[in-house]
């Protein structure tokens, strides 16, 4: 029954086939079958627990994470689901507080160690590390390496990795420090497991991690340069394509600092500046920036002093950076510690540049540039695990010894000898039940005030059983060691009061939130078509008349010049219309394109929004997993519902410039929508029936259906349906009225004047629609309407027009930088 | 030799560039064998931002950024330096040239600093066929200066001086396969040379002065800029060599910058902001002697 205990019961048995299971260090049962100090408190509710009930909230942890919309890429792929474990890693207090003066000390001796290779190198010149352990290191950044140029605090946030030897032992696998990532991630870790087992977590007396996000938010707030009342603090992010995107948004919006991009980043008169669209149109007005929290790797900062092909960095950062204008966390260079070359000489460093013996041991690490570390791993190729000293820590492996060897002795300096940890096990569920699986500790460590703080807790990575890239994450619960202790050791620091981040409305954003409008708007309208064309076929199948086809085919028409034509059969069509998101116009692309535009502005928006996306997700996977035409229907619903759901979300948001460009591009979408479907349905008449047949469908389509009955009491026609979606100043799916509200939201808009081109555009469109009379437009000639015909045309023409307008005045960020003198 | 230098790089585009932001390396280094007398630097448009720095290198590097709306944009460096023959420690030219292995000996008096050098460089890639085209100068136990010497003069001898043959972005294979290039290519196969057998050597960035044919007046502007290396010889000794013209370096040579290779140094580069579709690009340099003239020397080729 308990789930516990039949693992414990499991891991008494002598491994079966499992070669790598033995001798491993297991977190929560003891070598005597008995549960870990860690465990036994927790024991009374652990016990209790049942594989069906891990079953059922390893479920409920999918579900929270995709409402959440936490993703993560890994390497080669596109965003994909976070996983997460629903046993958390116990570590009690007793053993925690080792490892935390370890962390403290380490992260003092990093930063002792930048300030050390950037400055006046003692260290390299002393021999106490060798030079070409640094100099040979990608991570050493020869531009901020001047006499004048020296930050005393490079280092505020490092993370480093930690795994267990055979005796259980904390090791240090390594150390992060260009752009650590993954505290988002255990916060939302935290979240999850808090809400999926409720019971544990009350029981468990742990250290809650919101004080160490009021802590972190304060430590940035002070780093700026000088004694400002009122810094601002921004988050440097390579963009929504990065592999921790979401972490990078949860830390923003966590901290209520603004998700920033390079192109957002201006620098004048070495000051770095944000791009606020302003009152003199595209031009603007610059923000200065004080700190930047930076997630862009430094080569990557800035394209005049590194990578000069970099999209991803600010022109000038550098000059700004060395003087001393802006503060960027971590400090450019701080990835030159990333590098297992190091580890070997750190014992060394330690005595030389704090005067003390260094706390936590690393992996046993060979450098090859040694001529005894070479002999070494040369010696021991069939046991030491061999890396690069920067790159992919896995970029050898499975390469043949005799190869390998060839590497080691052609450029012995670039390369270490680690040995393999065992690392520790803990039980980890899989739908046969919770098994052994090694893991990983990530550990973070902050500047706070003038000591080094390591978060009390973490983040667990699980890896395959055969150890490899993670597989899955877990919580890490560090428990206190009296209930009375205050979170985190830290009782002096002020909640934070601003919860969302401050909207920056840099021109990305706006266009971003353009988009988010249109796309919410096309992806509603599509999916009202799909449901009332799928009924119009349900209809036909049901009662074969003559005029059913005809109708449908009118309608599958209007379909079919939005999202091109796939499949003949019918609800093959309608399936691909819905899931296919490499069809574009489709569903499913439009979903894809909504999702992209919100993650460009994720620290922006409630985190309901991504309960939208849980929906709409559940909903094809029910579609693909049942063969039933009415399923189409079902999840073209419930797709529909999330999307909806979405309006909830911006009802209550602040009506900031924003939310106003959003609203005009929703209204915009709207009006453009509403035309295409009159345009592909009320041009050609082709007798009552299917005239009739095919408004109705529009009506439903446009939801509109209900207004119409009670307007003209069931008599459809082309009058009233034109009337009703064109020019009814009431009706919020009209034509003029979408056009009414994008005139409104535009007024609202920084740039806007009056007589800005959008302004014009829109007020000409209104005009037009004035100047015309339903009457003209349905008039017969032959056996189409063609005065209809050119007036949607026409119509649809100027919209596109003044979308383009907008862009062109609201969302233009300028040009991209480009080497000088390139071609 | 006391010379006057200036060197002027010109773009130009079709639409106006609304943000430029350049990185220069122009003004020449202090060295006990080079001292600088005046150095000024302009930009035109006046940039709203300028500032001089020294970089990791020692070299002097200037920042700057116009922001006024241009279709031109003029660098300018103009200098007065007086140079002697750099001194070459004749002990330390004599040793085998194993001695001057940074990373087999660090232990060495400069030697953690000359590690740098000694390391392959973005644009210096230590091939095999560059290690098995040096290993024929760098017999066992040879005279540093002396393996170093033959070496050059094999260079000279084998591979073309042909402005065709490559581009600023000419990788090592690629110009050991043209077995043809310009300063800045023979620059780096040296380097490639040197380093792919443990020794350090440097790219310097400078000019050389020309004579005019006998006869002729001096052309102004007929100049280029030029770049040769220096191999580290031990302590802070550096031995500096020029591969394009056979020789080592001597009172014709100004030194502006060093760097591990030619994208540590280049004399201008920059990014900037514009739609232009097109740029073009000038550059002038003139080394001019001031006083009195060394007549005997005998005339060659920059770049």
């Amino acid at each position: 029954m308990s789930a516990l205990r039949d693992y414990a019961a499991a891991l008494s048995q002598p491994a079966l086939g499992d070669e790598s299971e033995r001798g491993r260090y297991d977190e929560v049962v003891g070598p005597d079958g008995s549960l870990r100090a860690a465990w036994k408190g927790l024991a009374e509710v652990a016990v209790g627990i049942t594989a069906g009930d891990l079953h059922r909230v390893d479920g409920d942890i999918a579900r929270f994470l995709a409402d959440d919309g936490v993703t993560y890429a890994r390497p080669g792929q596109g965003q994909g689901a976070w996983r997460l474990d629903p046993v958390p890693l116990v570590i009690d207090a007793p053993s925690w507080t080792p490892l935390e003066t370890g962390l403290a000390q380490r992260a003092e001796l990093l930063n002792a160690l930048l300030v050390d290779l950037y400055g006046e190198q003692r260290l390299l010149a002393d021999g106490i590390i060798p030079a070409a352990v640094v100099f040979a290191h990608a991570g050493f950044t020869r531009v901020v390496a001047r006499p004048a140029a020296i930050d005393p605090r490079p280092l505020v946030l490092a993370a480093t990795d930690l795994g267990r030897d055979a005796a259980g032992e904390w090791r240090v696998l390594g150390d992060r420090a260009e752009a650590p990532s993954g505290i988002g991630y255990a916060m939302e870790n935290r979240r999850v497991i808090s809400r999926v087992l409720p019971e544990l977590y009350r029981e468990a007396g742990l250290h809650r991690m919101e004080p160490y996000f009021w802590a972190l938010r304060s430590a940035l707030i002070q780093s700026a340069q000088g004694d400002l009342a009122d810094p601002r603090v921004v988050v440097l992010s390579p963009g929504t394509h990065s592999e921790t995107a979401y972490d990078q948004a949860f830390v923003a919006s966590a901290l209520g600092f603004p998700l920033v991009q390079g192109s957002d980043l201006v620098v004048r008169d070495g000051w770095v500046n944000l791009k606020v669209p302003g009152g003199g149109g595209g031009a603007g007005r610059l923000e200065r920036v004080d700190v930047i929290l930076r997630r862009v790797d430094a080569a990557w900062s800035d394209p005049l002093e590194l990578r000069g092909d970099s999209q991803l960095g600010v022109a000038g950062l550098v000059e700004a950076v060395r003087r001393g204008r802006v503060r960027v966390v971590n400090g450019l260079g701080a990835g030159v510690l990333e590098n297992p070359g190091l580890l070997p000489y750190l014992p060394a460093a330690c005595e030389a540049l704090l005067g003390e013996p260094l706390r936590l041991a690393s992996v046993p690490t060979w450098w090859c540039g040694d001529p005894d570390g070479l002999g070494h791993v040369l010696d021991h190729l069939d046991r030491l695990a061999v890396r690069p000293i920067d790159g992919a820590a896995d970029a050898l492996d499975g390469l043949a010894v005799d190869r390998l060897r060839e590497r080691l002795l052609d450029e012995p300096h670039r390369y270490v000898g680690q040995e393999r940890l065992p690392l520790s096990q803990s039980p980890t569920w899989t739908p046969a039940g919770p098994v052994p699986r090694p893991l990983t500790l990530r550990t973070f460590t902050l500047r706070y005030g003038s000591a080094y703080r390591p978060l009390v807790g973490g983040l667990a990575n699980v890896h395959g059983a055969d150890g490899g890239r993670p597989v899955c994450a877990k919580d890490v619960w560090v428990l206190k060691a009296a209930p009375g202790d205050p979170d985190q050791g830290l009782s002096g620091v002020l909640p934070m009061t601003a919860a969302r981040s401050t909207a920056v409305l840099v021109p990305r954003v706006l266009e971003d939130m353009f988009w988010f409008g249109r796309y919410a708007e096309r992806v509603e309208d599509l999916l009202r078509l799909v449901i009332a064309a799928h009924a119009l076929a349900d209809d036909y199948r049901t009662r074969p008349r003559s005029t059913g086809g005809e109708s449908l085919a009118v309608v599958m028409d209007g379909l079919h010049r939005l999202a091109g034509r796939r499949h003949d059969d019918l609800d093959e069509e309608f399936r691909s219309l819905l899931l296919d998101a490499d069809r574009t116009g489709s569903v499913a692309h439009g979903l894809a394109a909504l999702r992209d535009s919100l993650l460009g502005v994720r620290d922006q928006l409630s985190p309901d929004t991504w309960r939208a996306f849980g929906a709409t997700d559940r909903a094809a996977e029910a579609l693909q997993s049942s063969p039933h035409s009415h399923q189409i229907a079902e999840s073209a619903g419930r797709m529909l519902t999330g999307i909806l759901s979405l309006q909830g979300v911006t009802a209550s948001m602040i009506r900031d410039p924003g939310w106003h460009v959003m609203g005009a591009g929703r209204a915009l979408e709207r009006a453009t929508q509403v035309a295409h479907l009159l345009r592909a349905t009320t041009t050609v008449r082709r007798g009552i029936d299917v005239d009739r047949e095919v408004l109705n469908a529009v009506l439903a389509a446009t939801e509109s259906a209900v207004t119409h009955r009670r307007r003209y009491r069931g008599y459809v026609r082309p009058a009233g349906v034109l009337d009703l979606l064109l020019m009814d100043a009431d009706n919020p799916r009209s034509v003029r009225f979408s056009l009414e509200a994008t005139r409104d939201h535009l007024t609202r808009l920084p740039g806007s004047t009056g007589s800005s081109r959008p302004e014009r555009l829109v007020e000409d469109l209104l005009a037009d629609l004035d100047r015309t009379e339903v009457a003209a437009l349905v008039a017969i000639g032959g056996v189409g309407r063609p005065n209809l015909e050119v007036f949607l045309d026409g119509f649809a023409l100027q919209l596109g027009r003044l979308a383009d307008a907008m862009a062109h005045l609201h969302f233009a960020s300028g040009p991209a930088p480009r080497q000088l003198g390139a071609p | 030799m006391r010379y006057r230098v200036s060197h002027t790089t010109t773009y130009s585009y079709d639409d106006d560039v609304t943000d430029s932001l350049g990185v220069a390396h122009l003004v020449p280094r202090e060295l006990p064998w080079q001292a600088v007398s005046s150095y000024a630097l302009h930009v035109d448009p006046t940039p709203g931002d300028v500032s001089h720095d020294v970089d990791f290198y020692g070299n002097t590097a200037t920042y700057f950024q116009v922001t006024t709306p241009h279709r031109s944009l003029v660098v300018e460096g103009v200098s007065e330096v007086d140079v002697t023959t750099p001194y070459a420690d004749a002990a330390l030219l004599s040793r085998p040239w194993e001695y001057a292995r940074p990373l087999v000996r660090p232990e060495l008096s400069g030697a953690w600093l000359a590690t740098d050098f000694a390391l392959a460089s973005a644009l210096v890639e230590h091939t095999d066929e560059a290690r098995a085209y040096a290993a024929e100068s760098l017999t066992r136990g040879r005279p540093l200066g002396e393996a170093v010497t033959d070496l050059v003069h094999r260079i000279h001898t084998e591979f073309r001086y042909d402005e065709a043959a490559t581009t600023v972005t000419s990788t090592v294979p690629e110009i050991f396969a043209e077995r043809a290039g310009v300063c800045q290519d023979f620059a780096h196969l040296t380097l490639a040379f040197l380093r792919s057998h443990g020794l350090a050597a440097r790219y310097v960035s400078g000019y050389l002065a020309t004579e005019p044919p006998p006869g002729r007046e001096r052309v102004i502007g007929a100049d280029a800029s030029h770049a040769w290396v220096a191999v580290w010889a031990g302590d802070d000794q550096w031995l500096a060599v020029d591969p394009t013209n056979d020789q080592w370096v001597g009172d014709r040579y100004v030194t502006v910058a060093w760097g591990r290779d030619y994208g540590d140094v280049p004399p201008v580069k920059g990014v900037i902001f514009s739609e232009a579709k097109r740029s073009t690009l000038l550059v002038s340099v003139d080394v001019a002697p001031l006083g009195e003239s060394d007549a005997s020397a005998v005339g060659t080729a920059g770049s």
